[in-house]
């Protein structure tokens, strides 16, 4: 059926007034403001800087090393160890969480709260939007990081000490040179933390479901790391997000050897723009019919 | 110069799954006036204003805002558009201001001074800086409708804006919308309540099921409208039916609740009252059941009738 009607023809005139248009940086602006009022935020940022400070005291205040774990042998005696000691575990699932708390959220959270509606009827397109929230939250995972980092290496050395690090291979590392490798063995976390930001936030824009969205990027990156460690999967290990988070202990071996490095870099990358297309291209053809 | 209507949408259609939410709907609101969109529940009124927001791509049909098409011009489609869908929502952990401001940076900025302004015209200048987790249902409402203006919109539409307000908060928005409408703004305003159409609207699209069932002035909409409806209550409910057949203009059957309900037309039904009272029979209750136009909406989008009463299993047993 179909019918049409108007008033007196009244018409207005079609003017390039009001033209305004936010960008990127504006929404981008928007997103961190967003964020820095979120108590979760803020939340996760006191636990990577506290959480290291404790399980350093703690370890430290243990009769007995953990010598079963890499570096773990000389955690109670070696800052540096230790400060590799937390490195490791955080791998397994801290950092993968840190990171799916805001990116996990940053798009369902406008289905919880039933704001699509209200930004996209703003002068801001979808795919600004989406950049965005995507910028926003690999800052907040290099921010995380920096300071997850920050804080376990300064604890592990301030308290623990700064004593010569023995690498993988017996040698002796000189305190100056072992700082340098702790740090750059944390930097190498980043790229595939930053596929699991990724990751969170195709979780994200597919749930519409902020829980699912945090919780199941921690779960996938267990279940990888399952299936990494089982025998007979080499084939598909290179390819594993979480296998990346090893790609430093090439570093403390003599000779060095890098390559899981730039494999880990395209793992990551691979990740991200796999995760990232379909995120988009999910929010660009969605009907938002909620909210 | 070139002329264009407000909002021109051609041959709309939308379907979710099996469910066809709009079908094949065409709406011409001009500049200037102030048109309706009007229908019960799931009539579709949303997801065409939705459409119109480019929050949902229609299957097929184009619509046109202030001269524009998504395809064409992406999200500058909105350039001179302000509104809501359904209840307006923020960001319950920043304040009023906080939301607002954000909003304004997705529009590329305003002008100085502007949120303040909208923000009196809505009365929401003390409570701006509380936070919107904490607001009302109706300070949610007159926010939203704060933010539609802070985008100095010639085409304002707005989704059931009284939907879920108290009388008072109905009172009060709607003396808004008229104080907006009266300022010159092109207003799409989407109700389920006829009344607040009448009110307010020169134009109206009835919609029922997805579909259009009624197009033109809200005067052309009276001149369709039956006669009204009223409850009567006397001290003798069986004379007074009696008596209705003086009176062969009027319907008057008896209703469940041991009224009786009267339909004709005006005349005739104050010289029916006039008829009790002179035979001694009086008045506990005398209620219009309906306006002539709310009958004619339930007629106009009803299924399960097409009389012009609110109960119309009672008219099968009419007796004049």
């Amino acid at each position: 059926m179909s019918a049409t009607t108007t008033s007196p023809l009244n018409t207005v005139e079609a003017t390039s007034d009001t033209t305004r248009r936010a960008g990127l940086f504006a929404p981008l602006r928007w997103e961190v403001r967003k964020l820095r009022a979120q108590y979760r935020a803020k939340a996760v940022l006191l636990g990577a800087v506290v959480l290291p400070i404790i399980i350093v005291v703690v370890i430290h205040g243990q009769s007995r090393p953990p010598k079963d774990t890499l570096f773990g042998r000389f955690a109670t005696v070696n800052g540096f160890a230790l400060a590799l000691l937390v490195l490791g575990f955080a791998a397994q699932w801290v950092i993968p969480l840190l990171t799916a708390v805001v990116a996990g959220d940053i798009f369902a959270s406008e289905d919880q709260h039933g704001t699509w509606k209200t930004v996209l009827t703003r002068s801001t397109s979808r795919g600004s939007l989406f950049w965005a929230k995507t910028l926003t939250t690999a800052g907040f995972a290099v921010l995380v990081l920096v300071v997850l980092a920050t804080a376990t290496i300064a604890s592990s050395v301030l308290i623990v000490g700064h004593q010569p690090l023995i690498g993988l291979s017996g040698q002796t590392i000189p305190a100056t040179e072992a700082l340098r490798l702790v740090a750059l063995s944390w930097a190498v976390m980043l790229p595939p933390m930053l596929g699991f930001t990724c990751l969170a936030i195709l979780l994200s824009v597919w749930s519409r479901n902020p829980a699912v969205g945090i919780a199941a990027p921690v779960v996938i990156g267990m279940v990888m790391q399952l299936v990494g460690a089982v025998g007979g999967v080499e084939a598909i290990r290179p390819f594993l997000l979480t296998t990346p988070f090893e790609a430093w202990h090439g570093l403390f071996a003599d000779p060095r050897f890098t390559g899981p490095l730039s494999q880990g870099l395209l793992t990551s990358a691979a990740w991200c723009a796999l995760s990232l297309g379909a995120a988009f291209a999910m929010l660009r053809r969605r009907d938002i019919t909620g909210g | 110069m070139n002329e264009l209507l407000a909002v021109d949408a051609t041959g709309v259609t939308k379907t979710f799954g099996a469910v066809r939410a709009v079908a094949d709907i065409s709406v011409r609101v001009a500049a200037g006036e102030v048109y309706g969109v009007l229908g019960p529940n799931g009539a579709g009124k949303t997801t065409f204003l939705r459409m119109l927001f480019g929050l949902i791509r229609p299957d097929s049909g184009t619509i046109r805002v202030l001269g524009k098409t998504w395809d064409e011009h992406g999200v500058g489609v909105l350039d001179g558009v302000g509104g809501f869908i359904e209840s307006p929502r923020f960001y319950p952990y920043l304040t009023g201001r906080q939301n607002l401001e954000g909003l304004a940076l997705l529009d590329g900025g305003t002008r100085p001074g502007l949120l303040e302004d909208v923000l009196d015209l809505v009365e929401m200048s003390e409570r701006a800086d509380q936070k919107v987790g904490g607001y009302s249902y109706g300070m949610r409402q007159r926010l939203g409708v704060a933010a539609s203006l802070l985008r100095e919109p010639r085409l304002l539409v707005l989704d059931e804006p009284a939907n879920g307000l108290d009388p008072a908060g109905i009172r009060d928005m709607r003396a808004l919308v008229k104080r907006l409408a009266g300022s010159g703004l092109t207003v799409l305003l989407s109700s389920h309540d006829m009344d607040e159409v009448e009110e307010i609207c020169d134009n109206v699209t009835i919609m029922k099921r997805g579909a259009v069932a009624f197009h033109g002035t809200i005067s052309k909409l009276r001149t369709m409208a039956p006669d009204p409806g009223h409850l009567l209550s006397t001290t003798d409910d069986d004379r007074a039916l009696a008596l209705a057949r003086q009176h062969p203009a009027l319907l008057v059957v008896r209703d469940p609740d041991a009224a009786l309900v009267v339909t004709g037309p005006q005349p005739d039904v104050a010289a029916y009252v006039s008829t009790l009272v002179r035979d001694g029979i009086d008045l506990l209750a005398f209620n219009q059941t309906q306006t002539p136009l709310e009958a004619l909406f339930f007629m106009l989008t009803d299924d399960t009738t097409h009389q012009t009463l609110d109960r119309p299993v009672e008219l099968t047993q009419a007796a004049r």
